[in-house]
């Protein structure tokens, strides 16, 4: 073949034909998957600078999973693929908590988890895929999530001011702050004066009431 | 600026009793933004950060003392102050440079030094600076330190150009009657306009014309979040194929910005929160070789002599 100045690419990476969560399909950028029949779906992705392995680790140990994932207030293994979680459906200290049942479907050590609800009080499912960033640094870390929760999803995002797939959003956010700096940054909790009429009503139309998760025990 | 009161047990480069200035920008050391050393950008600091995603796209660091779609973190200028990750930010100083000299490391400093690297000045090069509040003041002396021939200041408060002018700038009240601030800068530059123009006024730029009512009436109804007088000034007044830097916040949606004259004159547009811990550290080689950096002359002294008690870790207490 003919080099011209045109075609020449020295840093060009090979292209993947496809990439996780179907961000990718042969070279193709699909978009995340539509909501439809009471079915709500999220997509969302985050640079992490840890290797897939310890990355994957971290998510798979599902008993931790109340330090980074807000309103979860307690996992616990029921096997060796099951686990039973517990949810605050508000941020009051005395919130109504459901329960379901989770299985994991695929368990590819440092590539992908993927689960789903088994009965109980919520109805989803989900795939996380820990890819290499393009350029070798860090990793990727693309959660794709769906909801069933028919009346639920609507009141709940009334109670806690944050809309479930946000939530989504939200929690892979703290994972990686977990996963980089071994803490998640809150300021909840610092001492304030009076916010005011606007403050205040932008405080919980915003979510920012919702307890950002400890990142420790 | 301040005194540590209290570390945190992971906190391993700082004790009680040392002596930091911590920038305003608070950054996690390790995120990608991090490891390229812009700090203002770090992925990890803002707990808010969905607020400021759905503004401006994607979110940067938490900063003290500012609003809550940068976190809502209390301090800045509080007695007591909780700093999260004490490893990275904060700058220790062993030194015995007064108080005044240091303090305004956290922010003032390195948004104005940075404001002068980002006019991407030459040696020899015309500089003009709107507004001598600190920031402006800082980008003047910033300006000389990296090469400026001569540095234009604009303002309207005497005291704020006494001061520009006892740094060696030429200064222009644009308050003035017949003061028209583009032929002043045509007139000091032989017409061919300012190399670089810094905007250290940003989003509450006061107007004496026509188009600054344009802007409280349009601010106040809720149609244009900033007031940019000064920003279309500055792209009008920069000489062709010139550098606008720009530290004056801007927070949202400006109206009527001559965009066409900055493309039409190829100028370069760079703006930024300073990267603080890095510009920091310039600017603390900076005041250890200089010795014309405006200092005391914008302190106030505040009256606070019963600190409170804090509990929390990593905190540091206010000297002032
Ligand atoms: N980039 C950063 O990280 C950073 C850090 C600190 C401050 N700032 C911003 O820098 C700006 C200046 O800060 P400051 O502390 O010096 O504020 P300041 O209010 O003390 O000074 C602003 C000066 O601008 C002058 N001014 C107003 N309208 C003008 C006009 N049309 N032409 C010329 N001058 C005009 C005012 O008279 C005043 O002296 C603010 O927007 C501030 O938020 C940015
Ligand atoms: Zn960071």
């Amino acid at each position: 073949m003919s080099t011209s100045p045109l075609t020449e690419k020295h840093c060009a990476e090979d292209l993947p034909p496809s990439i996780g969560a179907s961000v990718v399909v042969n070279g193709r950028y699909l978009p995340p998957p539509e909501d439809e029949d009471g079915k709500l779906w999220v997509r969302t992705s985050a640079l992490v600078l840890k290797d897939a392995q310890t990355l994957y680790e971290m998510w798979r140990n599902v008993e931790a999973a109340p330090r980074w994932q807000e309103h979860i207030v307690n996992v616990v293994e029921t096997g060796a693929t099951t686990s039973r979680w517990s949810m605050k459906t508000s941020n009051e200290d005395d919130a109504k908590v459901i329960s379901w049942e989770s299985e994991v479907l695929a368990d590819e050590p440092g590539v992908r988890i993927a689960w789903r609800s088994i009965g109980g009080e919520s109805d989803n499912a989900g795939e996380v895929i820990f890819e290499e960033a393009p350029n070798g640094v860090g990793t990727v870390v693309t959660v794709l999530q769906e909801f069933r929760m028919g009346k639920l999803a609507s009141t709940w995002e009334t109670l806690v001011g944050r809309h479930p797939k946000q939530a989504v959003v939200e929690n892979l956010r703290h994972f990686k702050a977990l996963a980089e700096t071994g803490e998640i940054p809150r300021t909840q909790l610092d001492p304030h004066g009076d916010r005011g009429v606007i403050g205040n009503f932008k405080r919980s139309s915003y979510g920012e009431t919702v307890p950002t998760p400890t990142g420790g025990n | 600026m301040g005194l540590v009161e209290e570390v945190g047990p992971e906190v391993t480069n700082l004790k009680r009793g040392d002596r930091v200035v911590v920038p305003f920008t608070i950054a996690c050391g390790n995120c990608i933004f991090c490891k390229k050393k812009y700090w203002a950008a770090c992925d990890n600091t803002n707990p808010n950060a969905h607020l400021m995603e759905k503004a401006y796209g994607y979110s940067g660091a938490g900063l003290f003392g500012y609003s809550h779609m940068m976190g809502g973190y209390s301090g800045g200028q509080a007695q007591y102050v909780r700093v999260p990750f004490a490893n990275v930010g904060p700058l220790k100083i062993e030194n015995d440079l007064p108080d005044e000299k240091v303090l305004f490391l956290s922010d003032i400093f390195p948004t104005g030094y940075m404001a002068a690297e980002n006019a991407q000045i030459q040696p020899g090069d015309t500089v003009a600076v709107w507004g001598c509040g600190p920031v402006g003041q800082f980008a003047i002396a910033s300006a000389f330190m990296l090469g400026a021939a001569r540095v234009i200041a604009i303002d309207r408060f005497q005291e704020r150009l006494d001061l520009a002018r006892s740094l060696g700038a030429i200064t222009v009240d644009y308050s003035e009657e017949d003061v028209s601030v583009l032929t002043a800068l045509k007139d000091l530059t032989g017409g061919v306009g300012p190399d670089s123009c810094i905007d250290a006024v940003g989003l509450e730029a006061h107007s004496n014309e026509l188009q600054g009512i344009y802007d409280v009436v349009k601010t106040a109804l809720f149609m244009e979040t900033d007031r940019p007088s000064v920003l279309r000034q500055a792209i009008q007044a920069v000489r062709k194929g010139g550098t606008l830097s720009i530290p004056g916040v801007y927070g949202g949606l400006l109206d009527k910005v001559p965009f066409g004259a900055a493309f039409g004159k190829g100028i370069t547009m760079k703006m930024a929160r300073p990267t603080c811990t890095t510009t920091c550290s310039r600017c603390w080689s900076a005041l250890r070789r200089v010795r014309s950096i405006p200092a005391t002359s914008f302190l106030t002294t505040s009256p606070w002599n019963k600190p409170r008690r804090c509990t929390k870790s990593g905190v540091t207490k206010k000297r002032k």
